[in-house]
């Protein structure tokens, strides 16, 4: 347990829905998240994965159960320092470069060492340098998602949460994305969870957790849930 | 889907609907709240103008022309409420022996009024010691036979014996310029003295003394109907009302042609009033179209503000397949809600700021024409300002390029054709020109119907403040978009580290924060020139008042009985800060009867105040220069031309010495001109050494008291009259009656209404301005601070985005607003010149009301960038976005 970076025990999400009560996204979730490693979250949609990212990343809040970061810290230290997100949609800061955009996170967390070099290979590593002065309205979608990840990374997070970051994308988009995070990824502790549809990239990850109405499982061959 | 649409909008853009239905319900308030008030002005300066009209008509009968007909005929031109009739003599003089001498004036007239004449027209005797009954004779006659009630006075008739009748009591003829006036010359006559000695004889003594006399010379005798018109039939408008009664006065002059002769004193008091009417609508236009102005342009900015969002919007109906036509049915129904809620709120706003005005609450009177023009065009605006940048988007912008909310931009074509530099050239041009016609922009030729304004002189204020609004966008977006030394010293203390990225995404937003600046700094520009003109009017109104009454209080006597023997009681009332005497005596220049003060030149100067303008020159230069010429004389701009007086000359004046009540010759030293001066008439006067005058004429008596009043003038009056009540012939007069009573300049005009109105939506719309504006921004990005939230930025980072952006909207808006608002009111007063009477030496700032305005506006900035604050459970909401 000790060098878990999250552990959840019998989390639960309802949202109040107008005209119908309540809604429970999540019911029961007992999971653990260790360093390094590499997990696909599927199941279908409104199953409850973006929720239970986001209470993982510290964004929302559980109604019942609970959520420790024994290796992270406590949920104001999570972020930008311990956990990176990408999101769905491209989610860059429109007024700032592609450049920017990667190096926002250093910022937030108010890196001194400079860090030019740092987001320089970022860069490089996703392809984006001839894009660095690109607004991120003048990027493509895939283009625009390589910037989020690269953002996400910036920082050398412990966990890095991808919510179906590839969904807008075509499958070579995807491929070369997930290319450039498991290559940056390669040697560190940092642990990987990804909500997918896509099978071929679900398959790249060491372990798959399924979701179905509010519950998670776990494949047969893997004992974590 | 039309009722399905406008929900989704209400629940999910009800800031972007309120903040246009806000706009429209501003501009239509503002439009009909000034719409009330130039009724009620109009209407005000109408009822204000004709009361001041002692007599309406003076018909004057041919000798022999029946007097019964003529009546008749009056009756059927127009609806008349009293006639009455007043008969004239001319007599070769009066003598009275008094004191054991003999005093004898030169000719002079012997008035009759009808039994009930001073019942319909009261203000033409005033009693200055009994109930006026009996005969009656002029104070300054009383004067200059130096008799009293008791005293005989011998009539010089023409051709006759001379009659001998009592005094019973000295009247003041307060209107006599019109009593006495030659009825049937030309208009282009110059007017005519009133005679220098009258006397009233009750009518029957009148025919006893004088019929004999018209029998023999009717030529000396004259008969006069004087008519008061009944005035709830003339039209509220001052024009339409000249036109009125100058119709009815031709009708009667077709009826009455060959038996009398009509001097119509309505018509010309009318004919100056129309001009102040028209100086009214000027003020109208050149202080209510810019507020109209900045409502419209903040309800197209409110707009404006949601065309990103409005633009992913039709992006996404687009693909899906909807039309054009659909896309601007949809905005249809959205604008429909604007337009119609905002104009109902609008339209209520003005009635209830109407009705909680005191000054306007007698205006609420609106007829219903302007009230459908008023919301007729809260309608359009509500609709344009939805349908049309829906509409251009629909037509013009690609669905790719629709979802795009930050993009380059280039300099924009104005910037690059120097059209703000222009717009302030031209303005510059066109102020030149009005300028050097002597700011006259109203122009009311004496006599005829047309009048006109010289609408050129609008251009040069409403160029400056379109070229001031783009030079505002040009510096703003100079200092903001070109990340500028300049920009990151401003946000440093507010983003510290986080600097640099802060105002790299503000410059990449410059054209929403410049356009944000813009409207706060134009709104308070408004605020400001219209608070300076108003503040500037308001002094320039006292400064007329006071000119008009002489000081904060005077007190009014005559020769016979000074005010200045109170003056010791006067000068001790508790409320009196400052009283002094003043001589108001009368003098000959050649055969003219000229006002003549007598002062202390220095010490005067603690009771009233002297503007400069009174003066050429300054006025301490002259008060000086007097002091320092005992037998020096300040003399009237007119006297100066009729007589050809060069300075330095020595002039002779005739005046009444105490010793044989006889006018003798004085000389004085003509030492510098005057224009102006307290309680002195507009025309001929002359201002001299109160100690010269008396030791000259024998008299140091001083006819007038001017005291300045520690705090409100009325209560000083009230102590005054308190004083005085022993003596009726004594008249107690505040400065606020003097500006009640000043009906010749467009200062009698309350402004009141229109300044009320004016500075209450400034402040508002300067409020919305830069508050409004901002947290639309904000709302429109909610997303952007979802993002930085989501990676990671703590709130008080976020609050860094939000105050820096703030602060650049708060400092932008005051310190072009402050600027181009000084510049504008400085403008405006010089283009009204014609408004002010003198015109003022300096601009009067407002400093509370300026400090209200910059705190409310930077309390509705801190109230967008709270509001914007994202909290925890809308961050939540928001996220499922991204």
């Amino acid at each position: 347990m000790a060098d878990a970076l999250v552990a959840i025990n019998g989390l639960g999400r309802k949202f109040s829905h107008s005209g119908s009560g309540w809604v429970e996204a999540l019911a029961g979730v007992d999971c653990e998240i260790k360093p390094a490693a590499r997990i696909a979250l599927v199941g279908p949609s409104g199953s409850g994965k973006t929720t239970l990212l986001h209470i993982i990343g510290g964004l929302d809040a559980p109604t019942s159960g609970s959520i420790e970061w024994p290796a992270l810290g406590s949920i104001k230290e999570l972020r930008p320092r311990m956990i990176g997100c990408v999101f769905q949609t491209p989610s860059l800061f429109p007024a700032l470069t592609a450049a920017q955009n990667v190096a926002l996170p250093l910022i937030l967390a108010g890196e001194t060492v400079p860090f030019d070099d740092k987001v320089a290979g970022l860069m490089e590593s996703f392809g984006l340098v001839d894009l660095s002065n690109k607004l991120p309205e003048e990027l493509s979608g895939g283009q625009a998602q390589r910037v989020a990840m690269a953002r996400a990374l910036a920082i050398g997070p412990k966990l890095l949460l991808a919510d179906e970051p590839t969904g807008q994308l075509d499958s070579h988009s995807a491929q070369m994305l997930f290319d450039g995070v498991f290559e940056h990824l390669e040697g560190t502790d940092t642990a990987l969870v990804v909500a997918t549809h896509d099978r071929n990239i679900a398959s790249r990850m060491g372990t798959q957790w399924i979701m179905v109405h509010g519950r998670l499982f776990a494949e047969p061959d893997d004992g974590h849930v | 889907m039309l009722f399905l649409w406008i929900q989704g909008i209400l629940r999910r853009r009800y800031l972007r609907m309120a903040g246009a239905t806000a706009g429209v319900a501003l501009s239509v308030a503002l439009l009909a709240a000034i719409s009330l008030f130039l009724v009620g002005a109009s209407r005000s300066m109408t009822a204000r103008a004709v009361a001041a009209v002692p007599i309406d008509w003076q018909v004057q009968l041919v000798p022999g022309a029946d007097a019964g007909a003529v009546g008749n005929a009056i009756g059927q031109s127009v609806q008349v409420a009293a006639v009455h009739r007043v008969r004239y003599a001319d007599v070769d003089g009066f003598e009275a022996q008094t004191g054991g001498t003999t005093q004898k004036t030169g000719p002079g007239q012997v008035v009759a009024f009808d039994n009930s004449y001073r019942s319909a027209f009261p203000a033409e005797i005033r009693p200055l010691s009994g109930n006026a009954k009996g005969v009656l004779i002029a104070q300054q006659t009383a004067a200059n036979l130096h008799v009293g009630p008791g005293d005989v006075v011998t009539i010089e008739r023409r051709g006759l014996a001379p009659a001998q009748v009592t005094i019973a009591d000295v009247v003041d003829l307060p209107d006599a310029d019109s009593l006495f006036q030659a009825v049937g010359l030309p208009s282009q006559a110059a007017p005519q003295a009133p005679p220098d000695n009258v006397l009233i004889l009750p009518e029957e003594d009148w025919q006893r003394l004088f019929d004999p006399q018209q029998a023999i010379q009717p030529a000396t005798t004259r008969l006069q109907l004087h008519v008061r018109l009944a005035r709830e039939v003339l039209p509220s408008d001052p024009t339409a009302a000249y036109i009125f009664v100058t119709n009815a006065k031709r009708n009667l002059e077709a009826r009455i042609a060959g038996l009398a002769l009509v001097a119509d004193n309505l018509d010309a008091r009318l004919d100056a009033v129309r001009e102040d009417a028209l100086y009214a609508s000027v003020l109208f236009l050149f202080l209510g179209f810019p507020g109209i102005a900045l409502a419209v342009t903040l309800t197209f900015a409110v707009t404006w503000s949601g065309s990103a969002r409005r633009r992913m919007e039709q992006a996404l109906l687009r693909v899906r397949g909807a039309t054009a036509r659909q896309i601007t049915t949809l905005y249809s129904v959205e604008a429909a809600v604007v337009a119609i809620v905002g104009t109902t709120l609008g339209a209520a706003g003005a009635m209830l700021f109407v009705g909680l005005a005191p000054s306007l609450s007698d205006t609420a009177r609106i007829g219903g024409v302007t009230l459908l023009t008023v919301a007729a065009a809260g309608l359009l605006l509500g609709f344009a300002a939805i349908l049309f940048p829906a509409w251009r988007d629909s037509r013009w912008t690609a669905p790719s390029t629709a979802r795009r909310a930050v993009t380059r931009t280039g300099t924009p074509l104005w910037q690059r054709l120097g059209l703000d530099i222009l717009l302030l050239a031209a303005a510059g041009l066109f102020f030149w020109q009005t300028a050097a016609a002597g700011y006259q922009i109203v122009l009311a030729p004496e006599g005829v119907a047309a009048i006109s304004v010289d609408y050129k002189a609008f251009i040069a204020p409403a160029l400056f403040w379109i070229g001031a609004a783009f030079v505002t966008l040009r510096l703003a977006a100079y200092a903001i978009a070109g990340k500028s030394k300049f920009l990151l010293a401003v946000i440093t203390p507010i983003a510290g580290r986080l600097a640099p990225i802060v105002a790299a995404a503000l410059s990449r937003q410059s054209r929403r924060l410049t356009i944000g600046i813009a409207m706060a700094a134009l709104a308070i520009s408004f605020a400001t020139s219209t608070a300076i003109f108003n503040t500037t009017y308001n002094a320039q109104s006292r400064v007329d008042a006071e000119l008009t009454n002489g000081s904060d209080v005077t007190v009014f006597g005559t020769s016979e009985r000074p005010a200045g023997s109170h003056f010791a009681a006067l000068s001790t009332l508790p409320s009196v800060a400052a009283a002094e005497p003043m001589q108001h005596r009368f003098a000959y220049v050649g055969a003219d009867l000229q006002d003549l003060y007598g002062i202390d030149p220095i010490r005067l100067q603690r009771a009233t105040s002297f503007s400069d303008a009174y003066f050429s020159g300054t006025a301490a230069e002259n008060l000086q220069r007097l002091a320092a010429t005992p037998d020096g004389a300040l003399v009237s701009e007119e006297t100066v031309q009729d007589f050809q007086l060069q300075e330095g000359d020595t002039i002779n004046l005739r005046l009444m010495s105490a010793a044989d009540h006889q006018y003798h010759p004085v000389t004085f030293k003509f030492i510098a001109v005057v224009r102006e001066f307290p309680t002195a008439p507009k025309d001929s006067f002359i201002v001299a050494n109160a100690a010269y005058i008396a030791s000259m004429t024998g008299s140091d008596a001083s006819e007038y008291v001017l005291m300045r009043a520690k705090d409100e003038p009325t209560e000083l009056a009230r102590q005054a009259r308190s004083l005085l009540s022993t003596d009726p012939s004594l008249k107690v007069r505040d400065i606020g009656q003097a500006a009640h009573l000043i009906g010749s300049s467009l200062t009698a005009v309350d402004l009141g209404g229109l300044t009320l109105i004016e500075l209450a939506f400034a402040v508002v719309m300067a409020a919305a301005s830069a508050g409004l504006m901002l947290a639309l921004g904000f709302a429109e990005r909610r997303r952007n601070f979802a993002i930085l939230s989501a990676i990671g930025a703590k709130p008080r980072q976020l609050a860094c985005f939000l105050w820096s952006e703030g602060l650049l909207v708060l400092l932008g808006g005051i310190i072009f607003g402050l600027l181009s608002g000084l510049a504008t009111a400085w403008m405006l007063v010089k283009l009204l010149t014609g408004v002010f009477d003198p015109p003022p030496e300096a601009l009067s700032i407002p400093w509370m009301y300026l400090a209200l305005v910059i705190c409310i506006v930077t309390g509705s900035i801190v109230a967008a960038v709270l509001f914007a604050r994202p909290s925890a459970i809308s961050d939540v909401e928001r996220l499922r976005d991204l």
